[in-house]
């Protein structure tokens, strides 16, 4: 029983419950150890290492280890313990909690055996994600915190919806892959994971929420959700060819958006989007090297991705703003975020000595070796997107741009910088040292990316983007505007769904009880005095203090009438 | 941008076309590989395309003013 203390996501969980219990003073430091303490067992567990229980007659396995799973647990709980440096100084307990308990059920998912288990963690993660939007506490994150929830809600209904079909069809309820057939429950659960992992056109949640979430927030937000959806698109649907031709949209998709987004943190949750496309559709491929490519891509984006996200949140709190319309000429006020963020910037855009560079290669590469060149080129023109929004757009009119800006810089708690140096440090190790991410990968495909082609490739490409973006530079200035996407739809739609399900039912009911009012006045009006429309030969009102013979004679009547009748029909 | 920037990433160009014409003269896997320093091309064509596109969209179909939804 003690075991299942041990499971990572429960470690985390139960951290969550332990932090409420310990003095203010002491949270954000015991909040740190928790995801060691996770790591330890992630790593320290051997292959095949399984913990089951049962409910009723299902026999879950709550925890199962394999090279998979291990190698996103081990991501996971090096992120969490990344953001929570990064949040360190945060003394919101609310906040606290539920980015543990996200945390956790995010790893709960990754070592879940059976798809009960694997669901119960999911909606953990959808419920304990809101808290950090609308731990922002303004209008703007308490709506969009909503509609995430409602678009979570949905997906994991699907989800459990496909689970059940699923069960009822094989009668097996374990986290395994699955053939290729467009059945009725294979679909629902592929819809459910699309959702969370940002499939276009079920993608609008995050780019929607990403941007409201706290400070602290979205560096969680950023790691977990999606990479944790992508981590089951690899376990159960891996070869599915529908993904390669979505991955390679969703990653076109999202730089597009990119470059019209003017706002910070938009801009990165787009690139989320399309970062996400390249490895849906290396699953979709399905060979060993293609998995092993998304797995790597999967590890390289959770880090440069926080990376990226810490150092735009610590320049959103610095100057209060994340509109490039009012950032720029911060070099000189904030020159080390901007290092930090160059770092996470280059990693994204796969340039080499970086840690993108060894795992977007390795998708594009699985690519052509599957001599599916169109999704090649697809992968290769999203990258050139991706080193235009998020290497050059982003940090000129962030950093450069203006020659000064009056804007007032808050300086950083040393913690910001602790946990963006610890990302940093991770991307440019692994770039440089891609063995020690290649020795955890589930699949057997050799793979080297320091080869003369790949550099030519990439040199060649992020050059000439560079050349394109400098000559055009003036068409991607900062404006106040928003961009819509299909979140239109149903943003649009609410005033029309108030109308017909809220305000319809309730004037509907407003005028049947309007009519039950008039009929019940009528009925009492009519009933006070029934003498003067059952004897026509009076027009004495009836008073229920007098007596009234008039009424007598009539009730006799209808007793009587009463009786001749049922004396016919009772003999 | 100061100038020895520009020489800099001009240099750096440089080496990768020698490169490509030199070593990896007889590299073929795609067909593209027959093309003369395709990547550039395609590095460049792309970045112009995604930026005019954006715009393109921006303009006519996206573009709202910030309190839109409001």
């Amino acid at each position: 029983m003690i075991e299942f203390l041990t499971i990572p996501g429960v470690i985390l969980i139960i951290g969550a419950v332990l932090l409420t219990l310990l003095p203010k003073k002491f949270r954000s430091s015991a909040f740190l150890i928790f995801p060691i303490a996770a790591l330890v067992f992630v790593i320290t567990r051997p292959d095949g290492y399984t913990l089951t229980a049962s409910l009723g007659s299902f026999e879950l396995i709550v925890m199962e280890v394999d090279a998979l799973s291990r190698v996103f647990g081990i991501i996971f709980a090096i992120t969490a313990f990344v953001a929570g440096t990064y949040a360190w100084h945060i003394k919101d307990l609310g906040q606290q909690v539920n980015a543990l308990v996200y945390a956790g059920s995010a790893l709960g998912v990754t070592f879940a055996g059976d798809l009960l288990t694997l669901i119960i963690f999911w909606e953990l993660m959808a419920v304990s994600s809101t808290w950090l939007i609308w731990a922002n506490r303004n209008e703007a994150s308490d709506k969009a915190g909503m509609r995430y929830l409602i678009y979570h809600v949905l997906g994991g209904g699907l989800f459990l919806a496909g689970i059940i079909w699923h069960y009822m069809e094989t009668g097996s309820i374990l986290v395994e892959s699955l053939a290729q057939e467009y059945t009725f429950g294979n679909v629902m659960m592929l819809i459910g994971v699309s959702i969370n992992a940002a499939v276009i056109p079920l993608h609008t949640w995050l780019a929607d929420a990403y941007p409201k979430a706290t400070v602290t927030g979205a560096v969680f937000m950023s790691a977990f959700t999606t990479k944790s959806a992508v981590y089951v698109l690899i376990r159960v649907f891996p070869g599915w060819e529908l993904l390669i031709w979505f991955g390679a949209a969703m990653a076109i998709y999202g730089v597009i958006y990119a470059v019209i987004c003017k706002d910070i943190r938009e801009i990165l949750a787009y690139h989320i989007i399309s970062q996400v496309g390249f490895m849906v559709c290396g699953i979709g491929i399905g060979t060993d090297l293609a998995l092993n490519g998304a797995t790597a891509h999967a590890y390289s984006h959770i880090l440069y991705k926080s990376l990226l996200f810490m150092s735009t949140g610590a320049v959103l709190y610095a100057t209060g703003t994340s509109k490039l319309v009012n950032l720029g000429g911060l070099a000189k006020k904030m020159p080390y975020v901007l290092g930090l963020y160059l770092v996470g910037g280059f990693s994204i855009s796969g340039l080499p000595l970086f840690n993108g560079y060894i795992s977007k290669s390795m998708t594009i590469s699985a690519a052509g070796y599957a001599h599916n060149e169109a999704a090649m080129l697809m992968l290769l023109f999203a990258s050139v997107g991706t080193f235009l929004s998020v290497g050059l757009k982003l940090p000129y009119y962030t950093w450069f741009a203006k020659e000064d800006n009056d804007i007032e810089v808050k300086p950083l708690p040393k913690n910001m910088y602790i946990g963006m140096g610890i990302a940093a440090f991770a991307c440019i190790f692994y770039g440089l040292y891609p063995q020690a991410l290649y020795m955890y990968l589930p699949f057997d495909a050799d793979y080297n990316p320091f080869t003369v082609y790949h550099f030519v490739e990439i040199t060649q490409i992020s050059l000439m983007t560079f050349a394109g973006f400098w000559l055009l530079r003036k068409k991607l200035a900062g404006e106040l505007i928003i961009a819509l996407d299909v979140d239109w739809f149903y943003r649009k739609a609410t005033p029309a769904a108030r109308r017909i399900f809220v305000q319809g039912v309730d004037s509907f009911y407003d005028r049947v009880e309007e009519k039950i009012w008039d009929i019940a006045g009528f009925l009492t009006k009519k009933f006070k005095n029934p003498m003067l429309w059952l004897n026509p030969f009076t027009d004495r009102e009836n008073q229920a203090s007098r007596y009234s013979p008039s009424m007598e004679v009539v009730m006799s009547f209808i007793l009587f009438t009463i009786l001749v009748l049922s004396l016919f029909y009772l003999t | 941008m100061k100038n020895w920037h520009w020489i800099i990433l001009g240099l750096l160009f440089l080496v990768t076309l020698v490169l490509e014409f030199t070593y990896l003269a007889d590299y073929d896997s795609h067909w593209w590989n027959s093309v003369p320093a395709f990547y550039a091309l395609f590095g460049f064509i792309s970045c112009i395309v995604i930026i005019y596109f954006a715009k393109f969209i921006a303009k006519k179909i996206v573009n709202r003013d910030i309190n839109y939804y409001d």
